[in-house]
């Protein structure tokens, strides 16, 4: 892996809305915004249900370990750019910045992001992973 | 992201929270069959070695904080239901997620920034640090969130 590389992306072709009855379990949060779209469209976000901010962050790292199978992630930082809506595509990728050698270590750090190919950008950050050598 | 802003003198203050305690009470165990519901449910099959998913560094410490996100909200002088959207995340881990593992959850509330905004007029800006380790106190990661909180009333 070198610089420059793009990391290989994973996609999500329609998130799910039965989905988000599960995340909203996971993450013990009821709010309708991510299971009503009558709510979301009260609150002037949109006729459709919003994903999660960390389901959306969960596609991110999945990018992140199918790219680099043996690696562990060390860091990650994320901002959350915009949202997710129910049956929306997704695609998360990167390209690697750096690689470096500590001791038994390799570390490749890396831009990360997750689209909304017909919108932008949705969540943007940076990784580290470390590789034994 | 505390030191960003000068505090806005025609506003007034937002309510003084840093530093108040996010301790959980009790452990938080990522349960095998949770772990394999929410990696099929993102597209992955489970890794097989007993790790878990890493986006249980959010929802494990998150969960297992001493307090519900209503309850934050609510020392913020905020109501949950005004919204409240995620801004940004930042984690380091010392050591993998696995399953089965009781882990223990501790934090504060690092700073609340009241700002202008062009989109919301003036909002607050949380930010809340959590940290998940062993029940020997062994560090397995440290995780700091920064939420928007909306103050359309002051615009």
């Amino acid at each position: 892996m070198n610089v420059g590389d793009a990391l290989k992306p994973f996609r999500i072709a329609a998130v799910s809305p039965a989905g988000m009855k599960d995340w909203a379990k996971f993450l013990h949060d009821p709010n309708p915004i991510h299971l009503d779209p009558a709510v979301v469209k009260a609150k002037g976000l949109g006729d459709r249900v919003i994903n999660q901010g960390p389901a959306n962050l969960a596609y991110l790292i999945n990018m992140l370990q199918g790219a680099i199978p043996n690696g562990s992630i060390e860091s990650l930082e994320v901002r959350y750019v915009d949202n997710v809506f129910g049956g929306e595509a997704v695609e998360a990728g990167g390209t690697v910045k750096d690689v470096s050698v500590d001791g038994s270590k390799r570390r490749i750090s890396c831009d990360v992001w997750l689209r909304a190919p017909a919108r932008g950008a949705v969540l943007t950050g940076t990784a580290i992973l470390a590789t034994l050598l | 992201m505390s030191n960003q802003t000068t505090p806005i003198p025609d506003l007034p203050a937002p309510p003084q929270v840093a530093g108040i305690s996010l301790d959980g009470a009790n452990p938080y165990v990522i349960s095998a069959e949770e772990n394999r519901a929410l990696c099929e449910s993102t597209g992955v099959a489970p890794a097989e070695d007993g790790t878990a998913h890493p986006i249980y560094f959010y929802i494990a410490t998150q969960v297992g904080m001493g307090m519900t996100v209503a309850g934050l909200c609510a020392a913020c002088d905020f109501d949950v239901e005004e919204g409240p959207m995620m801004a940004s995340s930042k984690v380091t881990f010392s050591r993998p997620l696995v399953t089965g593992q009781p882990y223990r959850i501790t934090g504060r509330i690092v700073s609340l920034v009241r700002k202008p905004s062009r989109k919301l007029g003036v909002m607050d800006m949380l930010e809340y640090l959590l940290e998940l380790s062993l029940p020997d106190g062994t560090p397995v990661l440290s995780t700091t969130n920064v939420w928007v909180l909306p103050r359309r009333n002051l615009a």
